[in-house]
């Protein structure tokens, strides 16, 4: 069985120039934010915006960088996320490529399910986008759609 | 602000008696499993349910307990779903008792918004449930409500 | 070669002979024991003089975590959860084979203070191996379920008796002629030092955690504690295992959300654990084997023996099915870590009687962990829990 038997293929996905605002409206009436592959004209895939995401806004750029150098830690304490300055006109001028997390973990949708099974499993993730041999996005599959299908096949479902 | 303003009050929650395949019919669409939490027939939280729950149906019972023992794990590779040998009765005879979490991170509703967000940094949850004074199930929280908060505040959406 | 090149290799080896033996279905531990024969000064050579010189540190850092983990065992909520029989059961059979393995030493000439620590190491048993014979067989019912929670329960049991009994030998130890009196009072003196060492900072662990928001500095907080309770139980001459089993005790029943405390560790222990037990391995003096027959089969006998006649008890007490009574035990056979961490404790308290003690639980873990599995098998079958 292949990953691209399974995904979801409808899959919430944004460009790297989306702004802010235009990210959080699409995402107004959910409570828990999703996993959202970020890609360029051509469909392919460049990155994820997820929940963590959120606190890039407030480090200053290329802070990423610098988290590569573990000495450049002041602290790991979480963004002091209730005492923000916020200047006028951020939700414009931040745009998913300032805070998109390039690190992606993606599968083949030719791959077997066991591939992305594994994968999840050694980045500890819930779910993983799928691209095709272009690295275009093609999908999402998660956790949980592996469980579901194989409990489907045991008949539990 | 304390939690209860800004929480979601409508939950989807089981109780320690759900049967398995009732829990998985009614997320049947769903492609992310999210935290359920489960309550006995009081509506007092005694676990929760995720993802990983599901791997517990593969484990022997009191397995949990040997994991307090470092030295009984065999290794800490994944649960090799795709060779198991469930049956279709098991969607029946396993409740959610069998396989909750019971290490329950929680917060009553009427703490601090802060003292939620701390609290699911320390534990790397991105949502928790929510109770009352008398432990029962109120509500959830999550990252992202509490972030959606802060940015509509800030006039970001 | 220098201590990183060899933490190095050591590290690389051991990941490699753990893949090996999951495949023959062994567990790790029993791999990294053997990877350690194998670079010991008796075969390879590589792990040099002063890599084994550092292992009195690794092992007191892995032994204080190991015990810090077995003590979260220690809630009223989990003495609930597991329920009558699984608590006569672990207590008693942990005790008959101490009791009977200590009885039956001492008739075979054995001084008494070598016998109380061989008949405490009898009480562990080897979670791993039984966990992977029940996983192979997908055994099921409430046989195993007992089973499972015996076997958690009695390397806590185990580790307690161990404590218990090595304060007394040391004391004997030390001054042959001293009274009983005064045994006691060094066992005592012991014992209270580290109940109050890991009650103390049991209570600074849990209060002060409160105030942790990040799992970095959790993780440096519950590492650091840990380090100071072995390290002030190390200077007073306090008993590391019982400092953190407590330290870890005190703190289940403090703190609602304790588990953090545990759960961190998940990240760091496993290396820990590896060098360990290569280190272990490489510590076996092989050229005692020859010595041990005796004490050997008879350590092994008596402590079937006392497993079998503890359960019995137990699974009388608690009104157990005649399953759990005849069968229980054989499920409990296999040896591994924490015997071997114990006899690595004795080993350094007791210059030539540990080495010997060593050697024995050493060489008798290997033969356990290869019939041990067989005899859980033949429990699972006996009582049915195998369904095809």
């Amino acid at each position: 069985m292949y990953v691209k038997d399974i995904m979801q293929t409808e899959v919430i996905s944004v460009k790297r120039g989306t702004t802010l605002t235009q990210l959080l409206n699409m995402f107004k009436s959910f409570h828990s934010f999703p996993k959202v592959p970020v890609i360029d004209n051509d469909g392919i895939l460049l990155g994820v915006v997820h929940i963590r995401s959120f606190f890039e806004i407030f480090q200053p750029h290329n802070q990423d960088l610098l988290m590569r150098n573990p000495l450049s830690m002041i602290s790991r304490e979480p963004a002091d996320i209730f005492n923000i300055d916020i200047e006028d006109g951020m939700g414009f001028l931040v745009i998913v490529a300032d805070i998109m997390d390039t690190k992606v973990v993606k599968v083949n949708q030719n791959a077997d399910l066991k591939k992305a099974y594994d994968l999840m499993q050694l980045h500890n993730r819930d779910s993983i986008p799928v691209v095709d041999d272009q690295k275009k996005l093609v999908g999402i599959i998660s956790v949980f759609d592996i469980v579901m299908k194989i409990f489907k096949e045991k008949g539990l479902v | 602000m304390q939690v209860k303003a800004i929480m979601q009050s409508n939950v989807r929650s089981v109780k320690k008696g759900t049967t398995l395949g009732q829990l998985l019919v009614s997320f049947k669409d769903f492609h992310s499993f999210p935290v359920v939490p489960v309550v006995d027939s009081e509506q007092v939280l005694v676990g929760t349910v995720h993802i990983r729950s599901f791997f517990e149906i593969f484990q022997p019972h009191n397995q949990d307990l040997l994991m307090r023992n470092p030295l009984s794990m065999i290794s800490r590779e994944p649960t090799d779903i795709f060779n198991l040998d469930i049956e279709a009765e098991m969607g029946f005879l396993i409740i959610m008792a069998d396989i909750m979490d019971t290490k329950v991170v929680k917060i009553e509703q009427s703490a601090d918004l802060r003292k939620a967000y701390d609290l699911m940094q320390l534990h790397g949850k991105t949502a928790i449930p929510v109770v009352d004074d008398n432990k029962r199930l109120v509500g959830i929280v999550s990252i992202f409500d509490i972030v959606m908060k802060i940015f509509h505040e800030k006039g970001l959406i | 070669m220098n201590i990183i090149l060899g933490m190095g290799i050591i590290l690389v080896f051991g990941l490699l002979s753990g893949k090996l033996a999951e495949k023959v279905k062994t567990p790790a531990i029993t791999a990294y024991l053997l990877l350690g024969i194998v670079f010991g000064p008796f075969a390879l050579g590589i792990i040099s003089e002063h890599i084994i010189a550092v292992s009195g540190t690794i092992s007191h850092i892995a032994l204080s975590l190991i015990a810090f983990s077995i003590g979260q065992n220690f809630s009223g909520k989990i003495f609930r959860q597991v329920g009558n029989q699984v608590m006569w059961i672990s207590i008693l059979e942990a005790v008959g084979a101490w009791l009977i393995t200590l009885v039956g030493l001492l008739f075979f000439k054995v001084p008494l203070y070598m016998a109380l620590i061989f008949g405490a190491i009898a009480a562990a048993s080897a979670p791993a191996a039984i966990i992977m014979v029940v996983r192979e067989y997908k055994a099921r019912g409430q046989f195993v379920d007992i089973l499972m929670g015996v076997v958690a329960l009695d390397d806590a049991w185990g580790l307690i008796i161990f404590s218990l009994s090595l304060a007394i030998s040391k004391a004997m130890y030390l001054d042959l002629s001293s009274s009983i009196g005064n045994v006691l009072m060094g066992a005592i003196i012991e014992i209270s030092g580290s109940f109050l060492v890991g009650g103390v900072l049991g209570v600074i662990l849990s209060r002060i955690g409160l105030f942790l928001k990040n799992q970095t500095d959790l993780l440096i907080w519950t590492i650091g504690v840990i380090f100071v309770a072995t390290g002030i139980s190390l200077h007073f001459h306090f008993s590391v295992l019982l400092t953190s089993m407590f330290l870890a005790a005190v703190v289940v029943n403090l703190n609602n959300e304790s588990f953090k405390f545990f759960d961190i560790l998940n990240h760091i222990d496993w290396p820990i654990y590896l060098i360990f037990f290569v280190l272990a391995g490489a510590s076996l003096e092989i050229d005692l084997l020859g010595k041990i027959g005796v004490i050997g089969i008879v350590y092994m006998i008596f402590r079937i023996v006392g497993k079998f006649a503890g359960t019995y008890l137990g699974a009388h007490i608690a009104k157990s099915d005649d399953d759990v009574k005849k069968y229980l035990s054989l499920g409990l056979l296999p040896q591994a870590g924490v015997a071997l961490g114990m006899a690595l404790i004795a080993k350094e308290q007791f210059p030539q009687a540990g080495n010997i003690i060593f050697t024995t639980v050493a060489a008798t873990t290997v033969v356990y962990e290869i019939i041990g599995p067989f005899f859980v098998k033949l429990a699972l079958h006996k009582t049915n829990q195998i369904h095809n």
